[in-house]
């Protein structure tokens, strides 16, 4: 019998991958999000995440990204 | 225009051509440069309601006009107009550099700028007309009136050391009442038999300035004014109280600050060094420049002097020591630096063999005669604790002595409070200060301002380049993609103190280094350093590339010998170099860096670091603009992507960027065909790479602790870390291995003592 579930499907690179299942980790169990892990550049997730990982992502971006005081 | 070229920092990013080897994927990158975007266009609206500079008037031959002079104190050089040369001259001498790219120049007047203008004897009255001439508006306002509050008091007051009395000397009397009125200085003046003058002042006949280029912007009528001779009254103070009375002088408290100047012609007390230039040594334009600038009035002005690496500071030491002819303290960073400053000495000067001495812990000399130079670190002169019996004797002689000139190498590096012992345990009439960056992260620089003297010379490290007097760099950062394993463990919170670890040994970055070595020792025979901070990484990769290196625990001997090897020996062409080799290892030879670690955000770090290659190589025609080869020095920063990293690296180009310097970003490193050529190709072998990381200590992954180098003092510290080579090695860790088992952690628990009751009744007896 087949199930048909409603996602986002993400295309990304390694390291970015490896953020979004890093903070699918750290979440408690009931607001996991990642539904499959298709490989490493691939991950199908809940529809209603993306903002979350795009705000949660471009966080970790401003961290590691200087700017000249001016 | 005000914000025009005060744009980003200048990054290429210069992308390989096939699509398939971008390492992002587009929607990746997407939201992080729109929001960038968006930041930009708000911060640029913000800035441009702020420096709204469109009221100042234009004079009518502006195209002629070489400068834009802001109200703010802001100051921007056209680099292309036909007065660049004296309009920077000028500039230099009166204000800050803040950013110098290609074509426009930036510039900001400073009280401290301002303080170092009127030390080098330009006057307000000069200051405003030069400013005026050159500027293509006319002066704000604001401007003249800061120039006027800020030089009101500077300079009008000198500190004179004749024939070892200290006078305060000023040409205006009324300066003098002023400061006498103060209680400490009242009390240490000493008063002289025979006055003259109303006020008891002794007057006497100043030399006017020697002519400096920046007369010939004057007319006839400004330059007569200039060149008349100035009375100059002075009183006489009491030797002990010296720094007491330079004390209350500083803007905290009578804002007179004082110029330090040493008549040295005419002292007689102290003995002459017989020293001279030899002829072959014959200082560059520049070197000239700084030297005049020390030297304008006949007599030797303190300050600091500041050069690119690889300019030839040394030269300028030699120079001004064999000007003043008196003995001379030279102080240096290490040990090796002390062997390099004796050295330069004798390729310089005419200087006897036994007139030289050092001091370090290794050599014990002393000098022959009653004059001569002495080479020192500042650990040992400010070193507090028990000495050998030797070492005694010898500091006891440097603080009796009286020192013409005191030398004082890379001035940004030592803490202020070593530089204020040093400075109070030795006398010296001038102190000359040399140095490649005058920046630190801790803002101490203003320290420096009145410890030694303001800053005298600044060159243009873009202008050197086109003389070719230092090597032309081209400075790249290279982008290595984190490994998906590394990056997942470098995500994880319980590796945070790891992280540097991680992100250095990321494979990625080792197969990136290791191609850049090959390609430079192959295909073009360069001579390679590579720079780490990170204790672990540095010998986990010279222990796989099999290279020499170098760091703190290595001794003097050694170290000596490594380098000798890399600089006459074909078979060594890379050394990895940790921190140690910042600064003062002079390494002629190499033209190529990699830098694998680093020290965080430190602008300095990146500068010293660049300057080990900017000894110019080759011949001089083909360096020069249009020669054979553009680029003859490589400069490249690896940096793992996605990663604090990334942050770090572009706060350290800041210094470079400034000087006119941009970074080009490589992203294809190493090339995707590389394959099996290089290590950790395959995914076990970056696997195992991986655990020996995440098994090593926490002590071992961090950073370097050693703050000195090595020699009497700190050689104790640096032993002490001797103790991990074990670890290096693989020893330790198989022995941790072991422990870490979960069979090991039963064998403990068993041979806990038991209790006795519970033991069973054959033992019972055994242990009864």
């Amino acid at each position: 019998m087949v199930n048909a579930t409603k996602g986002l499907f993400i295309s990304c690179d390694i390291p970015m991958g490896q953020f979004i299942i890093n903070m699918n980790a750290s979440l408690p169990a009931s607001q996991k999000f990642i539904i499959h892990v298709l490989d490493p550049t691939h991950l199908f997730v809940q529809p209603h995440v993306g903002e979350m990982i795009r705000s949660a992502m471009s966080e970790f971006r401003d961290q590691n990204s200087y700017e000249k005081p001016a | 225009m005000g914000h025009g070229e005060k744009g980003r920092p200048s990054k290429k990013p210069k992308f390989s051509s096939s699509k398939d080897d971008l390492p992002f994927d587009d929607d990746d990158t997407y939201f992080a440069d729109a929001a960038a975007a968006e930041d930009d266009l708000r911060d640029g609206d913000k800035e441009a309601k702020k420096r709204d500079f469109s009221k100042l008037e234009l004079k009518p031959d502006h195209d002629n006009r070489p400068l834009w002079a802001c109200a703010d104190g802001r100051i921007f050089l056209e680099t292309f107009s036909s007065l660049y040369k004296q309009a920077y001259d000028f500039l230099i001498a009166i204000a800050e550099p803040v950013c110098r790219p290609e074509s426009m120049h930036e510039y900001s007047l400073t009280p401290h700028s301002l303080y170092a203008a009127v030390s080098v004897g330009l006057e307000t009255e000069t200051i405003v007309a030069v400013l005026n001439k050159l500027s293509k508006t006319k002066l704000p306002k604001e401007m003249v009136d800061f120039i006027y509050a800020s030089t009101a008091n500077y300079g009008k007051v000198k500190l004179v050391l004749k024939k070892n009395r200290y006078f305060i000397e000023s040409p205006f009397p009324e300066v003098l009442k002023t400061l006498l009125k103060d209680e400490v200085i009242g009390r240490s003046r000493i008063r002289s038999e025979n006055q003259h003058g109303n006020d008891g002042f002794m007057i006497s006949k100043a030399m006017g300035e020697i002519e400096t280029s920046h007369d010939e912007l004057l007319n006839g009528a400004e330059l007569a004014v200039a060149a008349e001779e100035k009375e100059a009254h002075s009183f006489e103070i009491d030797p002990s109280q010296v720094e007491n009375v330079k004390q209350r002088c500083l803007p905290n408290a009578l804002n007179y600050p004082m110029l330090e100047e040493y008549d040295f012609r005419n002292d007689t007390v102290n003995p002459d060094l017989n020293m001279e230039l030899k002829p072959c040594a014959q200082p560059r334009p520049y070197q000239e420049k700084s030297l005049s600038k020390m030297f304008g009035n006949g007599r030797a002005r303190s300050g600091i002097i500041v050069l690119p690496c690889g300019a030839g500071k040394s030269l300028v030491g030699v120079s001004a020591a064999c000007r003043i002819k008196k003995s001379c303290l030279c102080l240096a960073t290490n040990a090796v630096s002390v062997d390099q400053w004796a050295f330069q000495f004798r390729l310089w000067s005419t200087i006897q063999e036994e007139q030289i001495c050092r001091f370090t812990s290794d050599s014990k000399e002393r000098f022959q005669g009653n004059a001569g130079v002495v080479v020192t670190t500042y650990n040992m002169v400010a070193f507090g604790g028990k000495r050998s019996e030797e070492s005694e004797k010898i500091i006891e002689e440097i603080r009796n002595r009286e020192w013409g000139l005191l030398l004082m190498d890379e001035v940004h590096v030592v803490p202020a409070h070593m530089f204020r012992k040093v400075i109070s345990l030795t006398k010296s009439h001038c102190k000359l200060g040399l140095t490649a960056t005058l920046v630190r992260e801790d803002e101490r620089i203003t320290d420096l301002n009145f410890l030694i003297g303001p800053k005298l010379y600044e060159a243009n490290w873009l202008d050197l380049v086109k003389g070719g007097f230092i090597a032309n760099v081209q400075c790249a950062e290279v982008w290595c993609p984190m490994t998906k394993e590394f990056f997942a463990e470098y995500l994880k919170k319980e590796n945070s103190k790891k992280k540097q670890a991680l992100y250095v040994m990321n494979p990625n970055k080792f197969r990136a280094c290791e191609f850049l070595i090959r390609f430079h020792e192959q295909q073009r025979g360069d001579k390679i350093i590579v720079f780490a901070d990170n204790l672990f990484a540095l010998t986990e990769y010279a222990m796989k590339l099999r290279k020499p290196m170098i760091y703190g625990a290595t001794s003097h001997a050694e170290r000596t010998k490594i380098l000798q090897a890399f600089k006459t020996s074909r078979e060594v062409n890379t050394i990895f170099l940790s921190k140690v080799g910042d600064n003062s290892i002079d390494i002629p030879e190499a033209n190529v860096i990699i830098q694998i670690s680093s020290h965080a955000g430190s602008r300095r770090q990146e500068a010293q670091r660049l300057g080990r290659i900017l000894r110019a190589k080759g011949k001089l025609q083909d360096r020069m603009a249009g020669g054979k080869e553009e680029y003859n020095a490589f400069f490249y920063s690896l940096v793992s992507t996605d990663t604090q990293e990334m942050y770090y690296s572009t706060k350290r180009q800041q210094f470079l960027i400034d000087q006119g310097y941009s970074f080009k970003v490589i992203t294809s490193l190493p090339p995707p065909d590389s394959g099996a050529d290089l290590s950790y190709h395959r995914l076990d072998e970056q696997l195992a790479l991986l655990a020996k990381v995440l098994n090593a200590g926490d002590d071992q992954v961090g950073l370097e602790q050693l703050e000195e180098d090595a020699d009497d003092i700190t050689l104790h510290k640096a032993r002490r870390s001797a103790g991990s080579m074990s670890a290096m090695s693989g020893a330790s860790g198989m022995v941790y291995m072991e422990y870490s088992t979960g069979r090991n952690k039963q064998g403990l628990a068993k041979s806990k003592p038991k209790d006795p009751s519970k033991r069973h009744y054959l033992f019972k007896k055994r242990f009864g």
